[in-house]
């Protein structure tokens, strides 16, 4: 059975590969998370091993302004994650709406370590619009992935992201491949500003 | 049985091309496989010597001096065709090791696949101690016209054997195979090498796909795969391969691989058959959806050149079949070709003033043998045409045996790929049939030529490392 890999760990590695993660930290209050907040949006979650999709167990609140807000979300989530515990609860930083893309990497028992990305958000599971390759991949195979979404279009639309996302892939595959995982997900990835905003992190051992 | 890790591929040559053949369980009941196997030998005039091998021999079988054991024999053998009962094929694997035959084909059945795992085992724990390349059990076995070889046990009568070319096929399944081994005969497109590997013991489909890859008589690989059992191997296999030669393949069996539910979003979405699909898109193969494509792609990449451009030229006699061309090109991510103001003027000096003079090229029903020749010529001249799709309908007056010719010549120059379209029955199977057995791929659809072109233009931008 695949182990989640604890979240700071995640981030460590994510960092290791030079890709940027939303700013974020483990809050044990309301207060701590009103600090952290500093008058800014933030999105409050509570992360558990036993919980493996926090939007639907209701583990996630969003777009929380001001400490009322902050307040209210806190206790709210901490009643909902009680069934979930061990749980953490994390502030981050409310990021900018954009596109929402997917990338990741899973493990087939034949050809072992894949990597994919694809349209994400609520359309991963409806369109099923991805591109998968076996790891390690060349910068050609980047592109050659990023021309099979029949999304290329709007996620992809101009030289500036194509190279953006394509040098993405090309570290997270680096990353999948070179470490002791089964399975990654950035999910979502979202795009907005010609920059992307990894939300969040999922690393199985 | 756990291969070996390293990169080792089983050779594979004394199997198809031996010199001497021990078939062990031939026989003169003409109701078991030993028998047909036998059979196929004398018919299809195998060269070298045959020994039949059966347990209760006495004197000849079907003409040739029989054997108890093939101990006995104490000759030179590079094939032992293995036919008897599977509960003694074990024992037999340790006579033909004694023998130092260079192959072996286990055509028996009854392992593995009717739940016989025991007789498996055992069968796998014969192998194990050997170095000798075995093929099988539960396979048709292999075929290679040029050395008059042929294990499969089918009746010659029942099955065309394909005239001596350069297309391999190999297949893990003996019903895909023998069936698509008689379309390939139909088709009028040679073969090199025909392999079915059945169970896969030993040798497997890397060995099978780096044997064809480096055999020099082969220059396109059709292949029928249920699964791979070396993952990373096949990869290592497949990366040599699809640089040297197109290999087209068709995937069976798709099946759900791996219980248990997806942890991640991406675990959920890449499932085996995900995985086989990136696999060959990211290793330069060639996949085709139906048995069909098979024999669409395999005679294009069989007899034309390839080319990275994807501007392509319609030549017809028929205007609802250049809509129809054309709908088919843009479809299959191809597209129609700009003729040059050059071509304009040569076209227009040429071509009766009905004629408009623009793509899809639209000679009307009166084209015949010289419009066409015309038009090849011309445009084939021109840079800005990388590949045709010919529609020659032999229902209309103009278009005769003399069409045929042109077509065949345009074809022998290897200039520029090009595909035929000729849709009809009797009379016109009569003129494809002349043009295929010269080497013109002729489709009976416009979708079909235009599916091949698009599989010759992709692979050769593979091969070339033009971007997609």
């Amino acid at each position: 059975m695949p182990e989640l890999m604890e979240y700071s760990k995640a981030n460590f590695l994510l960092k290791k590969y030079g890709i940027r993660s939303v700013g974020s930290k483990y809050v044990s209050t309301a207060v701590e998370a009103v600090q952290f907040a500093k008058g800014k949006p933030i999105v409050l979650k509570a992360i558990s091993t036993r919980a493996l999709h926090k939007s639907k167990s209701g583990l996630i609140q969003l777009n929380l302004q001001g400490e009322v807000e902050i307040k209210k979300a806190f206790t709210a989530l901490t009643k909902k994650a009680g069934k979930f515990k061990p749980y953490k609860m994390q502030a981050q930083h409310m990021v900018k709406n954009g596109l929402e893309i997917i990338m990741g990497g899973n493990t087939d028992p034949q050809f072992g370590k894949l990597i994919l990305i694809g349209l994400g958000g609520i359309y991963v599971e409806t369109f099923k619009d991805f591109a998968l390759r076996v790891c390690p991949i060349t910068p050609r195979d980047a592109r050659s992935m990023l021309n099979q979404l029949k999304s290329n279009g709007i996620i992809a639309p101009d030289d500036a992201s194509k190279k953006m996302i394509g040098e993405l892939l090309l570290k997270v595959s680096r990353l999948f491949y070179e470490n002791d995982i089964s399975e990654l997900d950035l999910n979502p990835l979202i795009l907005h500003d010609g920059t992307y905003d990894a939300v969040d992190l999922r690393i199985l051992k | 049985m756990k291969r070996k890790e390293k990169l080792e591929y089983a050779d594979l040559t004394h199997i198809l091309s031996p010199k001497s053949v021990a078939v062990i369980g031939a026989t003169e009941n003409p109701a078991k496989v030993g028998h047909a196997i036998m059979q196929n030998y004398i018919d299809v005039g195998f060269q070298g010597s045959v020994y039949p091998i059966n347990i209760g021999a006495q004197g000849k079988i079907m003409g040739f001096q029989a054997y108890k054991s093939i101990l006995d024999v104490k000759k030179p053998i590079d094939l032992a065709v293995i036919a008897i009962p599977a509960e003694f094929v074990s024992a037999t694997i340790g006579q033909c090791a004694k023998a130092q035959v260079k192959g072996i084909v286990i055509v028996t059945s009854g392992f593995a696949e009717v739940g016989n795992q025991k007789l498996e085992n055992a069968l796998n724990k014969a192998l194990s101690k050997i170095k000798i390349p075995t093929i099988g059990p539960n396979c048709l076995g292999v075929m290679d016209p040029r050395a008059r070889n042929d294990t499969l046990f089918l009746p010659t009568y029942k099955i065309d054997r394909p005239k001596v070319g350069g297309v391999s096929f190999a297949s893990q399944s003996g019903s895909v195979g023998s069936s698509i081994l008689d379309l390939i005969s139909a088709e009028g497109f040679g073969l090199s090498k025909f392999i079915s590997y059945g169970n896969a013991s030993m040798v497997d489909e890397v060995d099978v796909l780096n044997y064809l890859a480096h055999d020099k008589d082969t220059k396109v690989i059709l292949y029928y795969l249920e699964g791979v059992k070396r993952g990373r191997q096949f990869i290592e296999a497949a990366k040599t391969a699809t640089k040297l030669k197109p290999v087209v393949i068709i995937k069976g069996g798709i099946t759900a691989q791996g219980a248990g539910a997806a942890h991640s979003h991406t675990a959920s979405l890449a499932g085996s058959h995900e995985a086989y699909e990136a696999v060959f898109k990211q290793y330069g193969f060639i996949t085709g959806d139906s048995l069909e494509d098979l024999l669409y792609f395999g005679k294009v990449f069989d007899t034309q050149p390839l080319t990275d451009g994807n501007r392509i030229a319609v030549l017809t006699n028929g205007g609802g079949h250049g809509v129809l061309a054309t709908d088919a090109i843009y479809a299959n991510g191809l597209a129609l070709a700009e003729m040059s103001k050059r071509s304009e003027r040569a076209l227009r000096a040429a071509m009766p003033p009905i004629v408009n003079i623009r793509m899809p090229f639209d000679m009307s029903g009166e084209a015949n043998a010289t419009s066409y020749s015309k038009a090849l010529e011309v445009l084939g001249d021109d840079p800005g045409v990388d590949a045709f799709m010919v529609i020659a309908l032999f229902q209309t007056p103009g278009a005769d045996e003399n069409l045929v010719t042109t077509l065949i010549k345009f074809s022998e120059q290897k200039k520029k790929p090009m595909v035929v379209v000729s849709t009809g029955s009797a009379y016109t199977k009569s003129h494809t049939a002349l043009m295929e057995a010269s080497g013109v791929p002729v489709y009976d659809s416009p979708t079909a030529a235009a599916r091949s072109l698009a599989a010759l233009i992709n692979y050769s931008r593979y091969k070339n490392g033009v971007e997609e």
